[in-house]
């Protein structure tokens, strides 16, 4: 199917999110479209997928002009969207969330020809398990994806959602496919699955549409690019086309990296002695962690490994099984949340909107909940001076009363950096500049190598090698239930990386000697 | 009508319970709807308890003169009020009342009535007695009856409050000047049926119907009130046992369970169902009653459509025999409309004084008009019918059975050997007499 | 589906769907309120027509019910004081996300504790001062009823819809027990309750109506007080973050259990108090109905209002004039007065489906955009 954008533009108040972008997407092709954050690549990607109307401007598939009302609309034109948290339901299994979503048109017949061979209104009542079932098996082994029909869908990995739902559209017809970010927070085998699929359903001749912040996704996958700055179209590429060259259409400019100084100081600002953490399904053991002021560990390991459970236990958001968690020299086990904030632990969640910050409160009331010493009346002026002061430096893109859920992945992550206290022992992050254009993560990692040349430790899982590469001091690999110990990033390589994180743990045999190292040394 | 039905319950009306907020235990999304739809759900039930149309009250007129439109008519200068505590239309209590105020209203073209029913803070939350008497004095009555005992602090209230009219208390003793609770008060008058003769006379069919010598007693709560009903039916029991089957009392069986309220509240009394299907499995082959709600009857005629050889006595409501004729023992029941028709002659006049009506029935015709107590004999009584007017003649000749020697329950004397009662002896009769079985307190 | 964040800078603009709304966003506000009224108001009247009756006839009613006379006014006012005691109650409770149906417990419980203060009290000490530690008891009743809810919720993982229910149970079944048993009229048992109060523990009302000045008073305090403690405190600010996002409140250091204790053990206070007056100013005694729905009723009106402090007044004043002026219905029109209760129901039912309606998100203190 080929689209076609002509002039369209969508305004949100004064901004103007979408301006006049025209550009057209080939069929059996894969279009990157990218830009930094609140370039306005996702509203583009709305509109296309019926959940925004354009203001001006309008669309055509395949020569013919649509109007799409919904993204059911936009699923009966061809057009299936894969967002970045899939529109599943985790309470249901992977065939009833396959199931479950069919739109009523897929249903009389339109998409869905493989699932209802006409067996009269008995088929639109009950659901056709068994034709479904076939459907979806058929459809993962040709695409090469493990799939357990019967399997929760809670229990699945990101990947392997997106997976599920990438069936789920092409089972309902979709001749255009619009993927928003997909490689953030899989695994790199996932990542791989998902490319090779993608490859051949542009073989097949659908139209792909990717938006990434990613240069290396981009590169891998994409035949033209479009580049947005500012909700207008900046440039549009043939790939192969040069990082620099997508780089300066990105930002309009050249982006140096930062040298990275080693900032580990003297001082342990964290230690773990044999402790055992988990939930409902990972049981891991850490012999011995000391961590010295100003250090950066990296977590490393496919999401879901078990390092969100150590960070939260660190942060004394989980009771560790055994052993003991000391913050600053002060023995923590078992004492409750506050007593670790009192300590000097922080906690940045991954999921920023849920877990880090309260959607529906405002920047300055966030400031307000984190002030240190609350009296019992709020002062208004005071917390607006000081959500001022916040937004000031670190360069907010809002005001005091914006609420935290209308800020951009970026500015969310800003205001979760601006709440923490100044001055902490240890700072723990997960995926700290996820969704994070290129910029904004340098920038966030500038302010983080700032703490930690300032005392402050610090822990932080990610799924970018790159990023643990070239952050960490060391690196703990989560992996096949079990934790490495910590390795220094001067023995790795990003092969070696690799393969730690595919599982082999204990390849190198000085390691579990090499921890000790360090921790001894601490006076 | 889609959103509640309104039907037509013609047989029996039940005081509902207070509303439970079960109904809206349900999970989380919907549980605000549910509060919501609970609170409608207990109105349509409520609204179901007393469908008393429009229609009902504007052809009353004709009849009784009720001027239930918002502007009386110049000529009604006199208004009744009567606050009901029940559904006016219960089989029962109630509807004794209502329909005896409306005999007399018959006869007396220019007094209007109005009345306001369910007045208890089940069916009416945050209405107290005082408030509905307060609104009807506002719209012109010059008399309010309140029907129950429960109303006796609003009855002294509303005729402190307002001196000029007539509040008459059913079942109260503020205004007995030798009782133990007099309150005086001019404008305040106490009424009363003396049923206990009704009662003996309902206790001795009892005791001519029973044959296996058990005879059950479905009790309310306990009161000065129900002691005395309950002790009157066994004296009656105990004589005619004695008299006309010339056996001696230590073989009559006569147990009270006490459900706890005048009716069913699930959860909250007894299950009067289960415990009258208990007496009937347990041998009681004759239940008397003092419920508001026909229990006894129905489940009588349950057993006996089972095969049992089950009788029953009704109490209160003057049909209670068609529920289930060929095995019904008879009704106590009260008429109200002598000591209306009395009392609201006196007010009209501006002659009423204070004062606390007790009075028994009229022999001359226990089931005539002018008697405010009655006893309807039923059908299963067959020929001992005759022993039972026997009965009656003895009692209309002055006999006493609230006579020496009576023990209490617990041994103590009631009444020395030959003394007999004196009305407050009787009225807050402390406990049972000995002989019944079940508990005093 | 969650409103997703738009990709753009939020400098210029913090908010741009709320700004194209800001122009229309007071008359929307105030059609989202009324629409419902008035098809609530439409169906009622359609279901008089259905009886027979004229809506006009039972509007009039129920007007004439209500504001007919100073005494009926004085008793619409005179209901207004629990309702807006458990409406600022349940605005706490709402603010911290629980949908809070034990008030009504916590009312019970509050008449339960004064009718024991005044017993064990009087007449052993001043009436003035045995009234007010019955205020105090009732208060310190509802405290413990909420403070036990909330630890069902908060430590015993209970949905606090079920353990509201379930201690409402437990409070009817301890008055029952009460009223029937141990503190029941000497050779009395009846709903219609326990021996009155001394009539020196009334409290006063003005000239002969039913309206105590000092519960009304105190009711305002409490509408005023609530909406200073959850728009200026910092301990609102952190009941509205647990309302909003308990585990992310948690993670900010927002201590979201004890502050949905202390948002039961408010709203446990103030229903208390409600209780306390009901048995002080309104029966004089103890009885079964003490509560007379009033604390569900209380419900309806915070969720009618949105949550908002400034609306709960107005309404609670409308149910309560429904409440008061339903008794004229079967007196002038033969009609049942319940229909006052299914004109409450429709609406809130109206209310809550209603298409135009602000979504009333878990505790959401401000209207979300749709």
């Amino acid at each position: 199917m080929r689209i076609e954008i002509e002039r369209v533009a969508k305004r949100f108040g004064p901004v103007n999110a979408n301006d006049d972008v025209s550009l057209t997407i080939q069929a059996g092709a894969v279009h990157g479209l990218l830009g930094e954050n609140g370039a306005g690549k996702s509203t583009l990607l709305r509109i296309l997928g019926g959940l925004l109307r354009p203001d001006a401007g309008r669309l055509r598939f395949d020569g013919r002009p649509v109007a799409l009302d919904s993204p059911a609309d936009a699923l009966a034109a061809g057009v299936g969207v894969l967002h970045q948290e899939p529109l599943d339901f985790p309470p249901l299994t992977v065939l009833e969330s396959f199931l479950v979503a069919r739109p009523r048109a897929a249903r009389a017949g339109g998409g869905a020809r493989a699932l209802l061979p006409g067996r009269g209104r008995a088929a639109g009542v009950f659901l056709p398990r068994r034709a479904a079932r076939e459907e979806l098996l058929a459809l993962a082994a040709r695409f090469g994806f493990s799939v357990d029909p019967d399997e929760q869908v809670a229990r699945l990995t990101l990947g392997e959602r997106q997976q599920l739902e990438l069936l789920r559209l092409l089972s309902l017809g979709a001749r255009a496919l619009l993927l928003d970010e997909p490689t953030t927070g899989i695994s790199g085998a996932q990542q791989e699955a998902l490319f090779s699929a993608l490859r051949r359903l542009k073989q097949d001749g659908k139209a792909i549409v990717l938006v990434s912040h990613k240069l290396s996704d981009v590169e891998a996958l994409c035949d033209r690019v479009t580049v947005l700055r500012q909700g207008k179209v900046a440039g549009e590429a043939e790939m192969p086309a040069g990082a620099a060259r997508l780089v300066a259409l990105m930002f309009g400019k050249a982006l140096a990296l930062p040298e990275r100084l080693p900032t580990a100081g003297d001082g342990v600002a964290l230690a773990l002695e044999d402790v055992g953490f988990g939930d409902h399904r990972l049981d891991l053991r850490l012999a011995r962690l000391a961590v010295r002021r100003g250090e950066v560990i990296g977590l490393a390991g496919l999401e879901g490994s078990g390092q969100r459970l150590l960070l939260r236990a660190c942060a004394g958001l989980l009771r560790v099984r055994r052993g003991r968690v000391a913050i600053g020299g002060a023995d923590l086990t078992g004492r409750p949340y506050p007593a670790f904030l009192r300590a000097g632990a922080g906690y940045l969640p991954a999921d920023r909107r849920r877990e880090g910050l309260i959607a529906g409160l405002s920047i300055e009331e966030h400031v307000a909940l984190r002030a240190p010493r609350p009296g019992v009346f709020l002062r208004p002026r005071e917390i607006r001076r000081a959500a001022e002061r916040a937004i000031e430096a670190l360069r907010i893109h809002g005001r005091p009363e914006t609420p935290v859920e209308a800020l951009s992945g970026g500015n969310q992550q800003r205001a979760q950096l601006a709440l923490l206290p100044g001055d902490l022992a240890l700072l723990l992050l997960e995926q700290p500049t996820r969704g994070l254009d290129i910029a904004s993560a340098r920038w966030v990692w500038e302010q983080l190598l700032a703490r930690c040349r300032a005392g402050t430790a610090l822990l932080f899982a990610s799924s970018e090698l790159d990023e643990l590469m070239r952050y960490s001091d060391r690196i703990l690999v989560f992996s096949g239930g079990r934790v490495s110990p910590p390795v220094s990033v001067a023995d790795l390589t990003l092969d070696r990386l690799g393969r730690m994180i595919g599982g082999e743990l204990d390849e190198p045999a000085p390691a579990p000697a090499e921890p000790a190292a360090p921790a001894r040394s601490d006076p | 009508m889609t959103l509640c039905d309104i039907p037509a319950h013609d047989d029996r009306v039940i005081p509902r319970p207070p509303k439970s907020p079960a109904a809206s235990a349900v999970p989380r999304p919907s549980s605000v709807l549910a509060v919501a739809l609970s609170l409608l759900a207990g109105a349509c039930q409520s609204s179901s308890t007393s469908s008393s149309p429009p229609a009902e009250k504007t052809a009353a007129p004709g009849a009784a003169a009720s001027a239930s439109a918002p502007t009386a008519p110049p000529a009604a200068a006199y208004k009744v009020g009567m606050v009901l505590v029940g559904p006016y239309n219960d089989k029962g209590w109630n509807q004794a009342h209502y329909d005896g105020i409306r005999s007399v209203l018959a006869g007396m073209p220019q007094v209007s009535f109005e009345y306001v029913d369910k007045v208890n803070p089940a069916d009416r939350p945050n209405v107290k007695g005082s408030q509905v008497a307060d609104d009807l004095i506002s719209r012109g009555a010059k008399l309010v009856v309140y029907n129950s005992d429960d109303y006796k602090d609003d009855a002294l209230e509303t005729a402190r409050k307002h001196p000029q009219v007539t509040v008459l208390h059913v079942s109260g003793d503020y205004a007995w000047k030798e009782g133990k609770n007099h309150k005086p008060q001019p404008n305040l008058g106490n009424l009363m049926g003396r049923i206990e003769t009704a009662q003996h006379i309902a206790g001795c069919a009892a005791a001519l119907g029973t044959e296996t010598g058990k005879i059950g007693y479905l009790g309310p709560l306990v009161n000065d009130e129900t002691r005395r009903l309950v002790t009157a039916a066994y004296l009656g029991a105990r004589y005619c046992w004695e008299t006309y089957e010339k056996k001696k009392p230590e073989q009559l069986t006569f147990k009270v369970t006490w459900i706890g309220f005048w009716f069913n509240i699930p959860g909250v009394t007894l299950d009067p169902t289960k415990v009258a299907d208990d007496f009937y499995s347990s041998g009681f082959d004759v239940l008397m009653t003092g419920l508001d709600t026909p229990e006894a009857a129905l489940q009588a005629k349950k057993a006996s459509g089972a095969g049992k050889r089950v009788k029953y006595v009704h109490y209160d409501h003057k049909a209670g025999c068609d529920l289930a004729p060929e095995i019904c023992l008879g009704v106590a029941y009260y008429n109200w409309a002598p000591l209306y028709r009395s009392a609201i002659e006196k007010a009209r006049a501006g002659k009423y004084t204070s004062e606390f009506v007790w009075e028994g029935p009229d022999f001359r015709d226990l089931n005539g008009e002018a008697s405010v107590v009655g006893f309807l004999p039923g059908a299963a009584l067959g020929e001992r019918k005759a022993q039972l007017g026997a009965f009656v003649l003895s009692l209309a000749n002055g006999l006493d059975l609230f006579k020496g020697p009576l023990k209490f329950q617990d041994g103590t004397d009631f009444l020395k050997d030959g003394e007999t009662a004196t009305p407050q002896q009787i009225w807050y009769l402390p406990q049972l007499v000995r002989g019944i079985t079940g508990p005093s307190k | 589906m969650s409103p997703e964040p738009a990709d753009r800078p939020g400098s210029s603009a913090p908010r741009s769907p709320g700004v194209r709304r800001a122009w229309a966003a007071w008359p929307g506000e105030v059609a989202s309120r009324l629409a419902p009224l008035a098809l609530a108001l439409a169906f009622v009247a359609g279901l008089c027509a259905l009886l027979g009756a004229s809506p006009a006839a039972v509007a009039a009613a129920l007007w004439d019910g209500a504001f007919g006379s100073a005494d009926q006014a004085a008793r619409v006012l005179a209901t207004l004081a629990p309702l807006l005691l458990c409406g600022s109650g349940l605005l706490f409770t709402f603010r911290a996300g629980l949908y809070h149906l034990g008030v009504e417990g916590q009312l019970v419980l509050g008449a339960l504790c004064a009718t024991g203060a005044a017993r064990a009290l009087w007449p052993g000490l001043p009436a003035g001062l045995v009234v007010a530690l019955c205020v105090a008891a009732g208060a310190l009743g509802g405290v413990l009823w909420g403070a036990l809810t909330g630890a069902l919720h908060t430590r015993g993982r209970v949905s606090e819809i079920f353990a509201g229910l379930g201690m409402n149970f437990v409070a009817q079944g301890v008055v029952l027990y009460l009223v029937f048993g141990p503190w029941k009229r000497p050779g009395v048992a009846s709903m219609a309750g326990t021996e009155p109060l001394d009539s020196a523990l009334w409290l006063s009302t003005l000239g002969g109506t039913e309206l105590s000045p000092a519960a009304l008073l105190l009711a305002a305090l409490a509408l005023v007080g609530t909406a200073v403690v959850l728009g200026r405190t910092h301990f609102g600010l952190r009941l509205r973050a647990v309302g909003l996002s308990p585990e992310a409140a948690r993670v900010l250091g927002v201590p979201a259990a004890r502050e949905m204790l202390a948002a039961f053990a408010i709203s446990g206070a103030l229903a208390g108090v409600a209780g306390a007056l009901q048995v002080l100013g309104t029966f004089h005694r103890l009885l079964p109905n003490v509560s007379s729905h009033l604390g569900f009723l209380a419900l309806l009106v915070v969720m009618l209002a949105g949550r908002r402090a400034a609306l709960v007044a107005p309404i609670a004043l409308f149910f309560s004039a429904l409440n008061v002026g339903s008794l004229k219905l079967p007196m002038t029109l033969g009609l049942e007065s319940s229909l006052s209760g299914v004109l409450q129901g429709v609406l809130v039912l109206l209310a809550l489906l209603s298409p135009w309606k602000a979504r009333v998100g878990r505790g959401g203190g401000r209207p979300e955009e749709a």
